[in-house]
């Protein structure tokens, strides 16, 4: 109670105190350009002057930072009819705003702490409610991976041991091997239930829990993350860390995001740049398993000590099931400061425009919100919900591949390269199902293929049987993937089941795989034809089989020589 | 034999002549089997000599609404193409394919690049940000080549060209090569068919 009579005194003697600083002359006053005018203030809290504060005019590109003693100066036109919206934020404080008139020399803004504590019993929003303003995005959002992450059949079968019809006992399931345990699917299908009280550790109890707000990763959980640190006890090692409240004044939601200059009476906005931090995706793609008794293995014949290091994950006994982020991060890494490439992150690619999401103004908030509480915002500063990844529209964007044929008298040598031309991590990433197939042939001209003499073929799980049904065993091809093998020698086992990482062909960013083939020609009169296939395969053949899954092959790219 | 007459039979000549320039087209029609609209599709001659004065004309590759414009923007080897952008957000424009590699990192609306292309070949054109921003450069060993339009019409220049045999193909993206040997002057001045299928588009030159 005492404190709460003081407070407001307080404030009041340090907007005053930070006013008078400001009647004093500054050297930059003379600096000010033609035509243009000036706002002058302070940012301030309960504690005193802030400084480092981003201060800029809601919605513009440009922002400035606050001096030690809190104070500012934003350029503005020299008229405007109108009051100009000034925010500020800083990591740790919600936004605020002040409206000021072009000359106004005391637009002084007052920041507010973030809650210092997370509360476990928090209920999260659901995406429903943000949709009623951010209705596109929330639109988007949902054809994303990120929604109905719980209710995926594929996790569920893959948890369950079941198939796609529901039968039991078909194929691997992680309750078959570890009917004790509840796994961690939870924490990257389910993760607001995975962090709420009394919610579910087990990702089939976790769908029907009524603690469960939402199928799937939604927005008010990852709005809520205040923050990405390094761990060692979560399989991703990487934590997120919550602040869940509901803020002091009125209903409003507290939501963590990029922006410094969302100021709202819906929202309670605190800036947070770790949005736009490659680590901020790095609690879920990232995955290691720690190998029984601490067992080494023999990381060597897989990983240069460069890439190893790199990763960071550990030492030999460490099992690397996804490295998403630690693919990225070492590309990153290993770039001179010059590159082109150098400070691209996850949310670059995977949080982008799409044409059918133009004209660019419309995208984040629509209809009577946009009226009430919308920001003009450049579109450079707007980032799509539509996290794309393993589409074929990526897909296509991140290989393309090449070929050149010759003929030397009856051999025709065919080469093909395969560039990572887009992926900011290797290809194909993700979990070790994944694969990306080249299929070779090489034929004359009435259709008939030439016997290959030289060059790599696919192996036995890519499938045997009809080449039709996406069958490609033993046929002049490549495939890029990451093999994980148990105890027994058995390949291309669940996670859980790994001892080693027998291979991983998966291709660098930015790198080109040359692959080469001989062929051997018959009539020596003919003209003969090579053509190559790059396919995306979720999930290999032999898993979607026992799974009945269906065929979900993706023809990334042909071309012919 | 007056004069009028003269003027007359010079007509006539003139006329003539201007008849014989217009048969040094190739001109035909070329149908694609599923696809919606027939043009960009490259109808180019082989076997004809290359190109051996630097060529003049100023090539564009525009970037707005996170759309390369044109999609397929053929050139003579020796060319060189400028890339605006027109956009309102950043673009980075490169290429890995082997005919010419390049990279111009991020830049701004407002801004432009240029790039001048050697070597024949396919020149697949991406944007590092946008994945849908895709387009392909056709770098050709010289000018005898022409792009379809709506209804798959096209009209190749061959002026300049000896008489002797040829052979006349296509490339798009979505179909696969097509080769017809062609003799000219024959040739010129009938009106062509090429039926193509969908499938895996070829190399420019084999
Ligand atoms: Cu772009």
């Amino acid at each position: 109670m005492k404190k709460a009579i003081f407070f407001p005194i307080l404030v009041n003697f340090i907007l005053v105190a930070a006013a008078f600083q400001l009647i004093m002359p500054t050297p930059s006053w003379s600096a000010q350009k033609k035509n243009t005018s000036v706002i002058r203030g302070v940012v301030a809290s309960q504690y005193g002057m802030v400084s480092d504060a981003r201060v800029r005019i809601a919605g513009s590109k440009d922002f400035t930072l606050t001096d030690i003693n809190g104070r500012y100066t934003l350029e503005t036109p020299l008229f405007s009819s109108r009051a100009i919206k000034i925010t500020a934020g800083k990591d740790g404080w919600f936004n605020n705003s002040v409206n000021a008139l072009p000359g106004n020399q005391n637009a002084n803004i007052m920041l507010f702490p973030i809650p210092g504590k997370d509360n476990p019993n928090y209920r999260f929003i659901s995406p429903a409610v943000c949709a009623r303003c951010h209705n596109t995005l929330a639109k988007y959002w949902d054809k994303s991976k990120m929604a109905h992450t719980t209710s995926n059949v594929k996790v569920l079968n893959m948890f369950n041991g079941t198939d796609a019809t529901g039968r039991v006992l078909s194929g691997p399931g992680y309750k078959i091997d570890n009917p004790d345990k509840d796994g961690n699917c939870v924490s990257c299908h389910a993760p607001s239930a995975a962090v709420t009280q009394g919610g579910a550790r087990d990702i089939e109890r976790a769908l029907w829990s009524p603690k469960t707000e939402w199928d799937g990763i939604s927005c008010d959980y990852c709005h809520k993350i205040r923050k990405v640190t390094k761990t060692s006890d979560t399989p991703s090692l990487f934590k997120s860390h919550l602040k869940r409240q509901t803020p002091l004044k009125g209903n409003s939601i507290l939501v963590f995001g990029p922006y410094d200059d969302v100021v709202n009476t819906v929202m309670s906005a605190s800036y947070s740049p770790g949005f736009d931090k490659g680590s901020f995706c790095a609690a879920c793609h990232s995955q290691i398993k720690k190998s029984d008794n601490k067992e080494s293995w023999n990381r060597k014949q897989v990983y240069t000590d460069a890439e190893w290091q790199s990763f960071d994950i550990g030492d030999d006994s460490v099992i690397p099931v996804q490295t998403t982020y630690q693919e990225w991060k070492t590309w990153q890494d290993g770039l001179p400061a010059d590159d082109t490439n150098k400070g691209k992150r996850c949310q670059d690619c995977h949080m982008s425009w799409r044409k059918e999401m133009l004209p660019y103004d419309n995208y984040v908030i629509e209809g009577h919100a946009r009226d009430m509480w919308g920001t003009k915002r450049d579109p450079q500063n707007i980032r799509p919900h539509h996290f794309d990844g393993g589409t074929q529209i990526q897909l296509k964007t991140a290989l393309s591949m090449e070929i050149e044929g010759q003929i030397n008298d009856n051999i025709l040598d065919v080469n093909v390269f395969i560039t990572n031309t887009n992926g900011g991590h290797w290809i194909p990433t993700g979990d070790p199902m994944r694969n990306v197939m080249l299929v070779l042939s090489a034929t004359d001209s009435d259709g008939k293929a030439l016997k290959k003499i030289k060059g790599e073929e696919l192996p036995t799980w890519t499938g045997v049987g009809k080449i039709e049904e996406g069958n490609y065993a033993g046929l002049p091809g490549k495939m890029f993937s990451k093999v994980l093998k148990d105890k027994k020698g058995n390949i291309n086992v669940p996670f859980w089941n790994a001892a080693e990482v027998a291979a991983d062909t998966r291709i660098r960013p930015k790198t080109t795989v040359k692959l080469k083939y001989q062929f051997k020609i018959e009539n020596l009169n003919d003209e003969p034809t090579a053509e190559a296939k790059l396919i995306y395969r979720p999930f290999m053949k032999s898993l979607a089989k026992v799974k009945k899954w269906e065929n979900n092959d993706i023809l990334i790219t042909e071309t012919a020589w | 034999m007056n004069s009028k007459r003269m003027l007359i039979l010079g007509l006539i000549f003139l006329t003539m002549t201007s008849v014989h320039a217009f048969a040094l087209d190739l001109s035909g029609n070329v149908k694609a089997q599923g696809l919606r609209k027939q043009d960009n599709i490259l109808v180019y001659l082989t076997k004809t000599p290359d190109l051996t004065t630097p060529p003049q004309e100023a090539f564009v590759l525009d970037q707005n609404n996170l759309t390369f414009l044109p999609h397929i923007l053929v050139i003579p080897k020796g060319s060189t193409v400028s890339f605006p952008n027109n956009d309102k957000v950043d673009h980075n424009v490169f290429s890995l394919s082997r005919t010419k590699k390049f990279n111009f990192g991020s830049y701004k609306p407002g801004e432009s690049q240029t790039v001048t292309f050697d070597k024949p070949g396919i020149v697949e054109l991406r944007c590092d940000l946008h994945s849908e921003m895709i387009s392909y450069i056709l770098v050709m060993k010289n000018s005898f080549f022409a792009l379809t339009d709506k209804k798959g019409n096209f009209i190749l220049d061959v002026a300049g060209l000896e008489p002797g045999k040829y052979f006349l193909k296509t490339w798009h993206e979505k179909l696969k090569n097509s080769k017809m040997p062609i003799e000219l002057p024959a040739a010129a001045g009938k009106k062509l068919t090429i039926n193509l299928k969908r499938g895996a588009p070829g190399v420019l030159y084999k």
